[in-house]
């Protein structure tokens, strides 16, 4: 089991590896783009440019190498002139600040001069918390109406189980939020209409949980729904159930001891496997209630072109969504006798 | 008559039976012709026939497939059957509300509720302020007053109030503006003022005020009409006796201008409020003149600004502090306003001389310039899209007559009759519904295309990896394995980026990742079936590997791949969706997605603009999921209700 732990991450890191890289050069061959604010601001990033590797600061123009990227004056009255260096330089040159410092890169327009990783893991808690509350209610009403669907097979509560699984799991989240925003917060005014702006007070932000949470996980409940109901009826009809109904269990007794628990083998995976979907999810959702979260940053950053703050972005969708899978692989391992022994021969 | 053969029996209850059978009664059918010489009765039946068999017993996906189908017919003959552009503004027809019914029937007819009281009543023309009263259902107005302090249009009355900050200082004043009064002819002069009081509110106190007349050039004379008091309500002072005991001998007060001066107080705000300055005279030219002083409607008072030649209705009074309205009353009213009717009624335009002779040539109605309005005479009343000129002027310069007319709007913009926009029109007075089918066309070609292009890759690509296996097989998978880890928004950000936001991008970037599903269950289906003995026997009759992949074992995964690419639909429309929401949205062509996230912004104004399109992606999202999870249910009936 240890070597397919080992392959796996080593896999994972390798798959990260290369995704990022091609990120990165695939975000620096786009036309670059100043940073707002002063000339002072400009010039400190530009320098900070210099001191990282991704740009050249030539005191000399040399006329052959094109348009300087900036042009400042320092107090010793020198002007400087700053180029851009080779894509694959300055990749090399990100691998060692990255590996060397932790160093991303700096945001040009979001907020100038501040790191990237600042940035992002100021936005990461909402979304993070947005993201887990919603699994966290989505987990056991999912298996409660999968349950009662499966008991109630063909009868008339599973059928309005299964219409309302089909409809929600195809309904995006974003047409759902915008569904409940008409309802319960233009429609009646229960609940806020957007997120509410720092400092406000709890209530307020317990209220303002509702719209968003509810969006994300009615898909998600959908999902552990169909998955349970589908899950339990394969279980309810094999032998050994039958076997358990002889013995003299009553069907409750049957269900919790025997169904639910073989049931219960994938759960993990599922849940994974579900969060990055809500996580995706989230995104659009970010920007149409108006949370600060990295969803949200993603489309600031791509309508400001703040190129690095994007990378660090994408990079960081990207490395939850493969650890994440990495996660279920290794539970897979770990839960799944079939592999686990496989894995050891 | 043959011998009958009687049988006997005795059932449970012990009672006897009789039967006969004679020789005639009993066929023997297998005489002479044997059984396998017959045909079967039973039609053959061929995979995708039973498929489809199956696949009509599930009801769910019956419905599916018959909304799809609707959706799609809808998407493709739409965009063509409906009229009007969806490409350049219509200026005319913005925000029409979704209309099926005639207006007045309550439900889906085309008019806006406005509720909660926040549209001001327009007291003079009686209509809510700003809309056409024509269009107002009959009916449906209710009103309700409020009193404002601050000013507005359709308000009228309340108080002039003006304010001193706390503290020692001069008097701050209101003053008329100077105009000059001519006391030659007879007639006394009273000056009747109305003052709160009460405060405004309880951190301000009325406070002590004089009133004053100055006049002369530089407004070097005074005259006290009123000493410092604290007398409030209404008071009548008679102007000409304070002239007379002041001994004024002057028959013409040049510009004589009346002023309240406030005390200012170092322990409270002071405050003045002015209801009304009137003056009363029995000299009529007098009086016009004095009108043009007083003001008996302290909101439009204060609302206007004094115009270059002074000849306002309301005469303006200037404040040294700062002057502002209170407690003026404002009607707010509730009302259904039939959008339709506001855009396309009668209603009055002006028009050039160019129009007119255009409808002239056309044969709708002649028209006279020299004689005017009345000359005008209809000769098409349906298609003329004046009823009647109202007053007509004549620009020397450009030399071209401007014609205010009466008449139906929707003429005039070229329709035979009102049109209805069963879903509305946006804010660039599209037509919705137009918009939305030709959004889903898009939507649905790049769908298939995608899912085309995705299928045939992704099957080319998983048949070799799992055909030949080995390291072939490894080598493939890991490349998989890299490009599945990038999520598909990141893809298609960067092919955005990159490539512009066209409809081509688009394919590429959905299927630079779309294939990769295919693949890998056309790959399981090949590690399934490759070992099988009909493959080996055919490998042994000679058959090539490409006869082999395509003839012998793709076959079998027929059913996922047609479900496989069903299922893909969706899934492109709704990454279609996302991508838009994020601004990088399908340019060029119109889409579902950019409708979506271009309406989103009137989900409080106009939410029709946004439900629609909602309503159509659901549809299409629902519709397709259950006509692709029948499809994946009759090819394969052992998966029936599972994931």
């Amino acid at each position: 089991m240890k070597s397919y732990f080992i392959k796996r991450i080593f896999l994972i890191f390798v798959t990260a590896f290369i995704i990022l890289s091609l990120t990165f050069i695939l975000m620096k061959l786009l036309p670059d783009t100043m940073p707002s604010g002063f000339p002072a601001q400009v010039q400190a990033y530009y320098i900070d440019q210099v001191q990282m590797g991704y740009a050249k600061d030539l005191t000399e123009l040399t006329p052959s190498l094109g348009e300087p990227l900036y042009r400042y004056t320092d107090t010793l009255s020198v002007t400087h002139y700053i180029y851009k260096t080779p894509v694959m330089e300055q990749y090399w040159r990100f691998l060692v600040n990255v590996f060397t410092q932790w160093n991303w890169g700096t945001s040009t327009r979001i907020s100038v001069n501040s790191s990237a990783i600042a940035i992002i893991s100021e936005r990461l808690p909402v979304t993070m918390s947005l993201n887990v509350i919603s699994i966290v209610v989505a987990v056991p009403l999912g298996f409660l109406f999968g349950i009662i669907a499966a008991l109630r097979k063909n009868k008339l509560t599973d059928h309005v189980i299964s219409t309302l699984v089909m409809v929600l799991i195809s309904i995006p989240s974003f047409i759902l939020i915008t569904l409940l925003l008409l309802v319960f917060a233009y429609g009646t005014g229960w609940l806020p209409s957007q997120w509410p702006a720092s400092g406000a007070d709890a209530a307020t932000y317990a209220k303002a949980y509702i719209i968003p949470v509810c969006a994300l996980s009615f898909g998600t409940i959908a999902g552990f729904t169909r998955y349970m109901r589908a899950e339990l009826c394969e279980v309810m009809s094999s032998d050994f159930l039958l076997l358990a109904r002889t013995k003299g269990l009553t069907k409750t007794q049957c269900v919790i001891r025997h169904a639910l628990r073989n049931s219960m083998v994938p759960l993990v995976p599922m849940i994974v496997g579900q969060f990055i979907g809500i996580l995706s999810g989230s995104m659009i959702l970010e920007n149409l209630y108006g949370i600060q979260g990295i969803g949200r940053l993603f489309t600031d950053s791509l309508v400001a072109r703040d190129y690095n703050v994007l990378m660090v972005d994408m990079a960081i969708f990207t490395l939850i969504g493969l650890g994440a899978n990495l996660l279920v692989d290794l539970s897979y391992g770990i839960v799944d006798p079939r592999i686990r022994m496989g894995a050891k021969k | 008559m043959a011998e009958k053969e009687i049988f006997e029996y005795v059932d449970t209850s012990n009672i006897d039976h009789k039967i006969e059978i004679a020789p005639e009664d009993i066929k023997v059918i297998k005489l002479d012709n044997s059984i396998h010489e017959t045909k079967f009765k039973t039609k053959p039946t061929t995979f995708l026939k039973d498929a489809f068999k199956r696949f009509l017993k599930n009801k769910s996906s019956v419905v599916g497939a018959i909304i799809l189908g609707i959706l799609v017919l809808g998407a493709i003959v739409l965009p063509f059957a409906l009229p009007g552009d969806i490409d350049s503004t219509h200026l005319e027809e913005l925000y029409l509300e979704p209309k099926l019914f005639p207006a007045g029937t309550g439900f889906w007819d085309g008019t806006r509720k406005f509720s909660g009281f926040t549209v001001a009543y327009d007291t003079v023309n009686e209509t809510p302020g700003g809309y056409k009263k024509s269009a107002v259902i009959e009916g449906s107005l209710e009103t309700k007053e409020t009193l404002i302090n601050t000013t507005n249009p359709y308000a009228y009355g309340g108080y002039v109030s003006f304010t001193n900050t706390i503290g020692e200082g001069d008097a701050t004043s209101l003053y008329s503006y100077p105009t000059d009064i001519d006391l030659s002819t007879s007639g006394d002069i009273i000056m009747n003022v109305v003052l709160a009081d009460t405060a405004s509110t309880t951190a301000n106190q009325l406070g002590e005020y004089e009133i004053v007349l100055n006049y002369d050039q530089n407004l070097e004379n005074t005259l006290v009409l009123k000493s410092f008091s604290k007398d409030y309500g209404e008071i009548s002072i008679n102007v000409s006796e304070v002239l007379r005991e002041n001994n004024v001998t002057e028959t013409l007060l040049n510009r004589a201008s009346f002023r309240f001066n406030l005390k200012k107080s170092a322990d409270f705000a002071s405050q003045l409020l002015i209801k009304s300055v009137t003056f009363n005279t029995s000299n009529e030219e007098l009086k016009n003149t004095l009108n043009y002083i007083g003001f008996n409607d302290a909101n439009a008072m204060v609302r206007i600004n004094r115009s270059t030649d002074g000849k306002d209705n309301t005469n303006y009074w200037n404040c040294t502090g700062t002057k502002g309205v209170y407690a003026s009353t404002l009607v707010m009213c509730n009302f259904v306003y039939d959008t339709y009717e506001a855009a396309f009624g009668l209603s009055e335009f002006t028009l050039s001389s160019l129009d007119i002779d255009e409808y002239i040539a056309s044969g709708y109605l002649t028209y006279d310039y020299l004689i005017g309005p009345d000359s005008l005479v209809i000769l098409d009343s349906a298609k003329s899209p004046i009823t009647r000129v109202i007053s007509q002027t004549y620009d020397d310069k450009l030399m071209v007559y401007t014609l205010q007319c009466e008449g139906y709007r929707y003429l005039q913009l070229g329709y035979d009759s009102m049109p209805i926009y069963i879903l509305g029109t946006d804010n660039e007075g599209q037509d919705l519904m137009k918009q939305i089918f030709a959004g889903l066309r898009t939507s649905l070609l790049l769908g298939i295309l995608t899912a085309v292009i995705c299928i045939t890759f992704g099957v080319i690509w998983g048949s070799i990896s799992g055909y030949f296996g080995g390291n072939v097989d490894i080598v493939m998978e890991r490349f998989t394995d890299i490009l599945s880890g990038v999520p598909w928004i990141v893809i298609m950000t960067l092919c955005i980026l990159h490539l512009g936001n066209n409809f081509f991008t688009f394919i590429l970037a959905l299927c630079l990742t779309g294939w990769i599903g295919t693949s890998s269950v056309t790959r399981s289906q090949f590690y399934r079936f490759k070992g099988r003995e009909y493959v080996l026997a055919a490998r042994t009759l000679g058959a090539s590997d490409f006869r082999l992949i395509f003839k012998h074992i793709l076959p079998n995964s027929i059913g996922t791949l047609v479900t496989n690419s069903v299922l893909m639909i969706p899934s492109v429309i709704f990454s279609e969706a996302t991508i838009s929401y994020l601004n990088l949205g399908l340019q060029g062509l119109p889409s579902l997605g950019v409708i979506l996230s271009d309406n989103q912004q009137y989900i409080n104004s106009y939410p029709y603009l946004i439900i629609w399109p909602a309503v159509v992606i659901s549809l299409i999202m629902i519709s397709f999921n259950l006509f692709g999870n029948g499809l994946r249910d009759a090819f394969n009936p052992s998966l029936k209700g599972a994931e």
